[in-house]
């Protein structure tokens, strides 16, 4: 990845080549357009043309995936848009949102800080770290469900040997379920958002810490006056990223609760998998869809305009 | 080494003992109940260590469940996935970042937008695609999604591979008389070896992890996935927690083993990519 693959004695030759590299341009650009066009092909066939198709789909009165249909216009829109059930999935999309958006930023911020460092410990962090974030997330779920079992599980025992008694499964209580999967979904996450910071971090030069120690500057200040404006684009790209991301996950609320109790997990994207999947409403899935794409752009521009660092403009 | 300097140590200290039991102490005791038998799993005063190591759980997991027929159906998947990954990722990243055809800029744009694009709003219109092709039930079908949802990002990630590769290179081939394509497969593809591991790791991994697309366009039960057959043991023997963490365990293992491998890599290549 580094200048050590530059292979020795090469740039000499290079320069009585230039002319003959531009000998065939046509035959160049026909190979680079037969190697751009599968990804292309994919990405219109499996990206492009379904999200094409939902909109159609979001029009018409589809029941069961794939069953026959007749046009009805804009009806699924207008139940859609009056259904309390749906906002509510919407206001529970913030909470889970902010929640892990909060909660993953500083985990991933004090771990990239501690597996900075250049001991053999922080070393071996670097790679262990990783490991939330690689097991699949079904395996996080059973994980997760074990541990905090109500009758054998080892988080309920060790609180109650703290003094803590009758602490049920929190994936079970309306309160709890909620904060418990931002958790959970946090340990799957964090790392990936903590390498970022990390490597993002690498690139800061260590002279402006050795400047600012000389000046007598304490380790919070640097932190607060130099790491972190430094770190505002790569952190405005993760935030971006990041949001969308977790705004879209499915799989570590269904394995758990379903979006239940009564509920209390159901976000927007859990929503529109039960309209679809289980209560078999493919065009009011679609119409949901087509209304949180909408939702989520126009909360997209909002961030990248007001929350884009100023030397990028 | 002065007193003044371990106190100044003290909280990174604390901070990684913290980070180890949080992310590794999940992973033992899930590790550890697995070799526990079905008496000491459920005691009230948790071992720390199984008293009687045992292989049962392993032993009941590969014989009386499907286990051994979701391992088969995501190790192929997963392969696969990475394999065209690499091939659709590689093909493309070559053509937008060192053929530089005319408008490549916008692709790349495009590939960008495209990895935000949530997938799972997209399920209900892909599968009246896959419908229509007569898909839905086969293990194309999730090859095909694995693909498309993993090559922009890899194309995306492979542009930090591809500029860190002089292009005097290419010009010094071509006094040597190789061809464009001689070139590619030649030259630039054996210097991407660091990239391309990066890419089949988080190809492998993100198949063996994909739950939500797996969950409907496999229906047959010689068909499914590790993610559907796990969560389907978790409901059917829900007291048998020994067999389920064996599970879990036999889940984990074959996505840390090439995470291990590539691991170094795959860090500084998502580093690399995301840092642009």
């Amino acid at each position: 990845m580094s200048e050590r693959s530059v292979l020795p004695g090469v740039r000499g030759a290079a320069l009585h080549t230039r002319a003959a590299g531009r000998r065939r341009p046509w035959n160049r650009h026909l190979l680079g357009y037969a190697l751009v066009a599968p990804l292309v092909l994919l990405m219109v066939g499996v990206i492009g043309y379904p999200l094409l198709n939902t909109v159609l789909l979001s029009l018409r009165d589809q029941g069961v995936v794939g069953s026959s249909s007749s046009f009805v216009g804009l009806d699924n829109y207008q139940r859609v848009l009056g259904d309390g059930e749906f906002w509510a999935a919407i206001g529970r999309s913030g909470v889970w949102l902010a929640g892990n958006l909060v909660v993953q930023t500083i985990i991933a911020f004090v771990t990239a800080l501690l597996i900075g460092g250049n001991g053999r410990w922080a070393r071996g962090a670097r790679t262990w770290t990783l490991f939330p974030w690689v097991i699949p997330t079904v395996a996080v779920a059973v994980i997760w469900q074990w541990l905090t079992n109500s009758n054998y599980g080892i988080v309920p025992k060790v609180a109650d040997a703290v003094g803590v008694h009758g602490l049920g499964s929190p994936f079970g209580d309306t309160a709890l379920a909620m904060p418990a999967l931002i958790l959970m979904n946090s340990w799957h996450w964090f790392p990936l958002g903590a390498v970022v910071i990390y490597g993002a971090m690498r690139t800061i030069p260590g002279e402006i810490y050795e400047a600012a120690r000389v000046d007598g500057a304490s380790a919070w200040r640097m932190f607060w006056r130099i790491t972190f404006p430094l770190l505002q684009p790569v952190l405005f790209a993760l935030g971006l990223v990041g949001s969308l991301w977790s705004f879209n996950i499915v799989d570590s609320i269904y394995l758990v609760t379903k979006g239940g109790p009564v509920d209390a997990t159901t976000t927007a994207p859990v929503f529109i998998y039960n309209k679809a999947f289980n209560e078999f409403r493919a065009s009011d899935a679609a119409a949901v869809s087509v209304v949180t794409i909408v939702l989520l752009a126009a909360l997209a521009f909002v961030y990248i305009r007001v929350a884009r660092p100023k030397e990028d403009q | 080494m002065t007193a003044a300097l371990r106190w100044h140590r003290v909280p990174r200290l604390l901070g990684m003992v913290a980070l180890a039991v949080l992310v590794l102490g999940p992973l033992y005791w899930v590790t550890m109940s697995s070799f526990k038998d079905r008496e000491e799993i459920l005691r009230s005063t948790p071992t720390l260590f199984p008293q009687h190591p045992t292989l049962e759980n392993f032993r009941q997991l590969f014989t009386a469940t499907d286990y051994p027929t979701y391992l088969t159906n995501s190790f192929i998947i997963a392969i696969l996935s990475a394999f065209f990954t690499m091939l659709v990722s590689f093909a493309a990243a070559y053509g937008l970042y060192r053929l530089r055809i005319p408008g490549a800029n916008k692709v790349a744009g495009l590939i960008l937008v495209a990895y935000m694009i949530p997938g799972t709003l997209l399920l209900v219109p892909l599968y009246q695609v896959f419908a229509t092709f007569e898909l839905v039930d086969t293990r194309n079908a999730l090859v095909i999604v694995n693909v498309a949802f993993t090559a922009p990002f890899c194309t995306w990630l492979l542009r930090g591979f591809f500029f860190a590769i002089p292009r005097d290179i290419d010009e010094a081939a071509a006094v040597d008389g190789a061809g464009p394509v001689r070139m590619m497969l030649r030259i630039v593809l054996p210097l991407l070896a660091p990239g391309m591991s990066t890419v089949a790791v988080y190809t492998f991994v993100f198949s063996w992890t994909e739950f939500v697309f797996a969950s409907q366009l496999l229906v047959s039960d010689d068909l499914k996935t590790l993610p559907i057959g796990l969560s389907a043991i978790m409901g059917q023997y829900t007291v048998n927690w020994g067999l389920l963490m064996a599970g879990t365990v036999c889940t984990i293992v074959p996505a840390i083993v090439p995470f291990l491998f590539a691991g170094r890599y795959f860090v500084g290549g998502l580093t690399a990519g995301a840092v642009r």
